[in-house]
């Protein structure tokens, strides 16, 4: 008797059986989980273990500081075949980035324009707006990509290709145009340091400024001063380093037909397979944001927008001033996922001939081994992606509705 | 709220500690099993050792590929479509070329039905990951070998073509050798030893080529078709097959300099050494079939008088069919539904396909068999069959 009530005793916690009790029940469920996840994980990678033993397939990372001794096509970073698989690799991450950002930049600004446009009162514009968004979306996106691939091949050749002022070419090898170049790096450097202080001081001058203005009513023109300064720092900066390394930090370098073939050297040149790859990229992921932008636009309550139009406000002005900073909270989530999408989409970049760095991995797994070289791929995307998400989800953090 | 963390996590820790407890079990034991084991294994390694001396072989033991493909009932090859000569689609939409035809020999030998194979289409890229994983039982994808790719990838059985590579040029740029490609953009396809020499010649010429890297070649003759590159190297019989079918063949020209070795042939996976032999076998039972002139017309099934073709056709004595788990005929069925060397070379390269010239070149044969004091030429050659 004595027995059964002890083992009573523990059955209970506080008067509640234990199999109904919500502590016990829920730490159960946790450790269920812990155990899981630990299993799950451990069997994974013991699996690799063994293929990779059974079937002698070759790993390490010892290759990384070889050698790379492959061509790597178009490259931001200067690089040469005597270079490392890791810096040959991070060559490669900066042609991804690249893509990532300029393309994100791009995609947001179109996919704006077009989500506006999709909720205009004009039944022309939104309707073109409409086609637009359900073609650009539901086209797979290689399908695109090689569109626009041929779009590109149909320009002229580099030989019989259009030139502006000797100084803008445009042929299938791509777009060439007039680009700052260093001679002198320490003198660039040096002058690029002086443009960020001066951005700063810029910045401090501009609050400084507009918080004397609303204190005080007095008129400061915090955008007019934040402006000369930074410009003024900018040009005495650019004269003390010319005087100090006796050359100017930047020179402009004109791009020119080179050699038998006529390919363009100097300048900058945005290649045919990069132009092809952002232009389908862009286009695709706007298209989505385009939907994302509507979706939020639609979401602020349409009191809002009335109360913002009774006040005097024009629709541009309610639209910039009142509707779209509460449509921002909804679209930001969303639309990080797209920046992601479309940097993990550029790693189809290797179909259209740019060497992202995806079909750079690919090369790779010629003269090093494959799994190490898919591990340090999986571990790049993620690296820019988590990248993407934590500066994403800070912003969010700083517009969303405060006390919430 | 924090303190919740902290206990999960340490039961976490406490979680993980015990699984790895597990596995460090008290090795006094342990070592008792493993010398009850190797008495075990030796005991095993004396009896397949009386076996072998009564020539009665397990050849086909459990888990091998060859009991993997018989089981299977069909052969699976990775390949390729889209270079005609090599791999190719018909009008009719079938598989064929030279590479797959290796397959075909394979598949005949091993099931009996040259059918009974299944192409599984990669890109270059992908040659080496896909033989590594063994998920396929033969590499046939214009295939150069290398000595890395031999450590890393799997076993070459035997070169079935020798090829270098080249570049492929307009007419109209006017220039007649690759030492003229200063500054040049030359397209090239991902993953292909062309590549690796593309950057080698580049270099040692002081040329500053510009690679434009694409994964598949029908992009990278996209590209040089609308002049995106000046130049596209690969090997030459691929340029040679490719711009075949270009509609102004005669405005393109392949340069006289071959800048590189590369002898191709069918890889399969590492670690069953059965298998690497029966390949070997039936590459060698094609050559020596064109040696013989045995065609596929005329495959005998009795008697010539003749011992080496007797041997070869499963007629009289072996040459290793029973230790490799292969029918006697095996032979027969290759020949008699692939063809010999010869055939395979004028049905896919030769007249009946793309047209590149044997005669007298590194892809003819060493010598005829009947006559072996009067070489050929060529490099075409294979362990004998006895």
């Amino acid at each position: 008797m004595i027995m059964i009530e002890a083992l009573r005793g523990f059955a209970y916690y506080k008067g509640v059986p234990l199999w109904r009790h919500a502590l016990v029940l829920q730490w159960t469920l946790q450790i269920l989980s812990g155990v899981l996840v630990v299993a799950l994980v451990t069997t994974f990678f013991t699996n690799i273990n063994n293929t990779i033993q059974d079937r002698e397939i070759p790993h390490g990372f010892s290759f990384l500081s070889r050698e790379y001794q492959t061509p790597i096509g178009q490259h931001f970073l200067p690089y040469e075949s005597s270079d490392s698989f890791l810096y040959a690799f991070g060559v490669a991450a900066t042609n991804t980035i690249i893509v990532s950002i300029v393309g994100v930049i791009l995609a947001t600004a179109l996919g704006i324009v077009v989500g506006v446009a999709r909720i205009s009162g004009n039944w022309l514009v939104s309707r073109t707006s409409l086609i637009y968004i359900e073609v650009f979306r539901n086209v797979p996106l290689l399908v695109q990509l090689f569109f626009w691939f041929y779009v590109v091949l149909a320009l002229p050749p580099v030989r019989q290709g259009y030139v502006f002022a000797d100084k803008l070419y445009i042929n299938n090898g791509g777009v060439s145009l007039p680009w700052p170049s260093a001679s002198n790096w320490s003198a660039a450097w040096a002058w690029l340091a002086v443009v960020l202080a001066s951005l700063l001081v810029a910045m401090v001058l501009h609050r400084v400024l507009t918080r004397r203005e609303a204190h005080t009513g007095q008129s400061s023109y915090p955008l007019v001063s934040g402006s000369v300064a930074a410009v003024a720092m900018s040009v005495a900066g650019w004269l003390f380093v010319n005087a100090a390394f006796g050359e100017a930090p930047f020179a402009i370098s004109d791009p020119a037909p080179q050699g038998t073939f006529g390919r363009i050297a100097g300048g900058f040149t945005i290649s045919g397979g990069l132009m092809a790859l952002l232009t389908g990229l862009v286009i695709y992921t706007s298209s989505f944001i385009a939907e994302i932008v509507r979706a939020g636009i639609q979401s602020v309550g349409h009191g809002q927008t009335e109360a913002a139009r009774s006040l005097g406000l024009a629709p541009m002005a309610a639209l910039r001033h009142v509707t779209f900073p509460q449509a921002l909270r909804v679209i930001i989530p969303p639309l990080i996922s797209q920046f992601l999408n479309l940097t993990k989409n550029s790693s189809l970049a290797g179909a259209i001939g740019y060497s992202d760095l995806a079909n750079v991995a690919k090369t790779m797994t010629q003269t090093a081994p494959a799994v190490s070289i898919y591990l340090l791929l999986a571990a790049a995307y993620l690296a820019m992606s988590l990248t993407y998400s934590l500066i994403g989800n800070l912003y969010n953090r700083s517009i969303r509705l405060v006390g919430n | 709220m924090f303190r919740k963390w902290l206990i999960l996590a340490g039961l976490l820790v406490a979680l993980s500690l015990v699984v790895v407890g597990c596995e460090t079990v008290d090795t006094s034991a342990l070592e008792n099993e493993i010398s009850e084991r190797d008495a075990k294994i030796a005991e095993l390694e004396a009896m397949v050792m009386d076996l072998e001396g009564t020539a009665e072989m397990p050849a086909e033991m459990a888990g091998s590929r060859l009991q993997t493909v018989l089981d299977r009932g069909k052969l699976i090859c990775a390949s390729r479509n889209d270079v005609p000569g090599y791999g190719f689609l018909d009008e009719a939409g079938n598989n064929v070329g030279f590479d797959i035809d290796l397959c075909r020999a394979v598949a005949a030998a091993v099931l009996g039905d040259a059918n009974a194979f299944e192409i599984r289409l990669i890109t270059a890229a992908e040659r080496g990951p896909t033989i590594q994983s063994g998920e396929v039982d033969m590499l046939v994808r214009t295939v150069t070998w290398t000595t890395s790719r031999d450590a890393q990838w799997g076993n070459y059985t035997q070169t079935m073509f020798y090829d270098g590579q080249g570049f492929l040029v307009q007419k109209d740029l006017g220039i007649s050798s690759s030492l003229e490609l200063r500054d040049a953009t030359v397209c090239v396809t991902q993953g292909t030893t062309t590549e690796l020499n593309l950057q080698d010649f580049s270099n040692q010429n002081d040329l500053n080529i510009t690679a434009l890297t694409f994964e598949d070649t029908d992009a990278v003759v996209a590209a040089y078709q609308s002049q995106q590159c000046d130049a596209f190297t690969n090997d030459r019989s691929q340029l040679a097959a490719i711009s075949s079918a270009f509609e102004n063949r005669d405005a393109h020209v392949i340069l006289p300099e071959t800048i590189s070795e590369e002898p191709l042939g069918p890889v399969v996976p590492h670690g069953d050494e059965q298998w690497y032999d029966i390949v070997k076998t039936v590459m060698a039972i094609l050559i020596y079939s064109e040696a013989y002139g045995v065609t596929s017309d005329a495959v005998p099934a009795e008697s010539t008088g003749d011992t080496k073709v007797d041997r070869l056709f499963g007629l009289e004595g072996s040459f290793g069919q029973e230790t490799l788990g292969l029918s006697q005929t095996v032979a027969q069925d290759v020949i008699g539904s692939v063809g010999n060397y010869g055939e395979i070379y004028d049905r896919n390269l030769g007249p009946g396909g793309i047209n590149l010239p044997r005669e007298g070149g590194r892809n003819a044969l060493w010598a005829d068999a009947a006559c072996s004091d009067c070489p050929k030429g060529g490099q075409i050659y294979s362990a004998p069959l006895r």
